[in-house]
């Protein structure tokens, strides 16, 4: 259990045992949206501390901390502002490549993933995301207040529009 | 019968028993269905290489930054919490009332001794540690709320402007996925009276291990007025949980003095050494006129600056990314648009603003 300092709104006493259980989910959200191991890490530290100090139910805790994580590393795609230490991660990249013609491939692939994504309209974005991190329809459609059926008409409709940026930014052959 | 929906193929894929019996005999026998579970199956296959992302989440180090973060936190420096309002997620339906009122919390908050007219705002941003651990108003002296905040929603446009003698809003073009007719609501003006305490100020300097300067002459016993709102707002909350776009003005928040000047007042304020000195520094930079509202943000990154018009505008987005605003001010209205919308979104709901008398 984590301790906050006197005078502080408190830890919750289960942020541990939820941690736990929950952070490589998170990660893998993240990671899912901005390509990156450590961007994704930071992400989910970032999420994990304000979950901290939440009163979110621990019944619905990896719910929200999936959703969290998927608007905060959309949020850091849209907003730019860490493009370039993005960049730098993937050029460093924790998948390290064969080679360095295929370390470019991955590079540029991503970067057209995290455009195509910030393209997206966020719900969904955010829908997509959760669903290809393993989410069940019904975990999506709890986690979101939608119905089940409106889960599939949304993943459905994102990976269509996915596929529609991707084609549209592809790279000349 | 009727084909299922592009949804029910789609769940067909991940989930088939989630998909009733019905639907999945007639995909079986119907070329039609078949031919678009075979165009989900496709796109769900680019989607998948697209966003496919494995490795192995380091739980133990990840554990240990947390808890390193946690400690690290900046312990209280002063017993009682300042409660803020900001942006936070999950948003309810005041959402505006929110924005416009942190205004007016800022001005209560920490602008207590001034004679103050809002003309502008700027944003003072500090590590969110530092913020709550701001003093309360009622640490200095006494509040007393002369009109209390009391918001209602009204039939439509013109109820709104004769509840609140404020113009409404009229959005040039709706953001993508902002669908359907707004709904307006108002909140009433908001005031109070501080009387200003020498003895309770030291009490909470003194809890705080410092001894006070003297107050001073005319300090002690001083009254303030604080005056905001009313406030209009529209807003598109059409096939959402939360409202998708907030659009309000508001009658800027005032502050008027029983007769202590305001740089006399703000200079014994930061005097007492009651706020982190990162706060305190940025307060310093206003002008002493009176006439900048400060707008706490928790992080660095949550606020930058932006232009409505040609006029400053702050653009504020929430720790998770899942609502955004942009909040100006406009010859004596705190005006703002907000929502589950980006930045950029907001910004051109902003520029495109006609106010409808």
């Amino acid at each position: 259990m984590v301790s906050g300092p006197p005078g502080r709104k408190p830890v919750r006493a289960d942020l541990e045992q939820i941690f736990r259980s929950s952070y490589p989910r998170v990660v893998a959200v993240a990671a899912r949206v901005l390509g990156s191991r450590d961007e994704a890490e930071d992400v989910a530290q970032e999420v994990f501390l304000t979950f901290g100090r939440s009163a979110v139910p621990a019944g619905e805790a990896m719910g929200w901390l999936s959703v969290a994580a998927a608007h905060t590393a959309l949020n850091h795609l849209r907003s730019g502002r860490r493009r370039a230490v993005r960049e730098e991660a993937a050029d460093d990249g924790e998948a390290v490549s064969p080679d360095v013609a295929d370390a470019v491939v991955t590079r540029d692939e991503r970067r057209r993933v995290r455009a195509a994504l910030a393209r997206l309209p966020r719900r969904q974005a955010v829908v997509l995301v959760l669903r290809h991190s393993g989410l069940s329809y019904a975990e999506v459609a709890a986690a979101l207040d939608l119905s089940p059926g409106s889960v599939g008409t949304t993943v459905r409709r994102a990976e269509s529009a996915l596929r529609e940026e991707l084609n549209r930014h592809a790279p000349s052959e | 019968m009727r084909h299922p929906s592009d949804g029910t193929l789609r769940r067909l894929l991940d989930e088939p028993v989630g998909v009733a019996d019905a639907d999945r005999e007639h995909v079986a026998g119907c070329p039609v269905c078949l031919s678009g579970l075979a165009a989900a199956e496709q796109d769900a296959a680019v989607a998948t290489a697209a966003l496919n992302a494995e490795f192995a989440a380091d739980v133990d180090g990840g554990w240990s930054r947390l808890s390193q973060a946690v400690e690290d936190r900046k312990p209280a420096r002063m017993p009682r919490a300042w409660r803020r309002t900001r942006l936070r997620s999950p948003v309810v339906a005041i959402f505006g009332v929110v924005v416009l009122l942190t205004g007016i919390g800022a001005a209560a908050a920490t602008d207590w001794l001034q004679i103050f007219r809002t003309e502008q705002i700027a944003p003072v941003t500090a590590p969110e540690a530092d913020l709550i651990t701001l003093p309360d108003l009622s640490d200095f002296g006494a509040i007393q709320v002369t009109e209390k905040v009391h918001s209602h929603t009204v039939a439509d446009a013109d109820a709104a402007r004769q509840a609140t003698g404020l113009a409404a809003p009229a959005v040039g073009r709706l953001p993508h996925g902002v669908t359907g007719r707004p709904s307006y609501f108002v909140v009433d003006r908001v005031s109070a009276v501080f009387t200003f305490s020498a003895a309770k100020t030291a009490q909470m300097v003194a809890r705080a291990g410092r001894t006070p300067p003297p107050a001073p002459p005319g300090l002690d016993g001083s009254k303030f007025r604080l005056v905001a709102g009313p406030v209009l707002a529209a807003t598109w909350s059409a096939g959402r949980p939360v409202p998708a776009l907030i659009v309000a003005r508001a009658v800027a928040p005032t502050a008027y003095s029983s007769g202590v000047p305001y740089a006399t007042a703000r200079d014994y304020l930061l005097s007492l050494h009651v706020l982190p000195e990162n706060v305190a520094a940025q307060l310093r930079g206003f002008s002493g006129e009176g006439t900048t509202l400060p707008l706490f943000a928790t992080l660095e990154q949550s606020t930058h600056p932006a232009d409505v018009g040609g006029t400053p505008a702050t653009v504020l987005t929430s720790r998770d990314g899942t609502m955004a605003g942009v909040i100006w001010t406009d010859d004596g209205y705190v005006c703002a648009v907000a929502g589950s919308l980006r930045p950029d979104e907001l910004l051109s709901v902003a520029r495109g603003l006609r106010w409808d008398q």
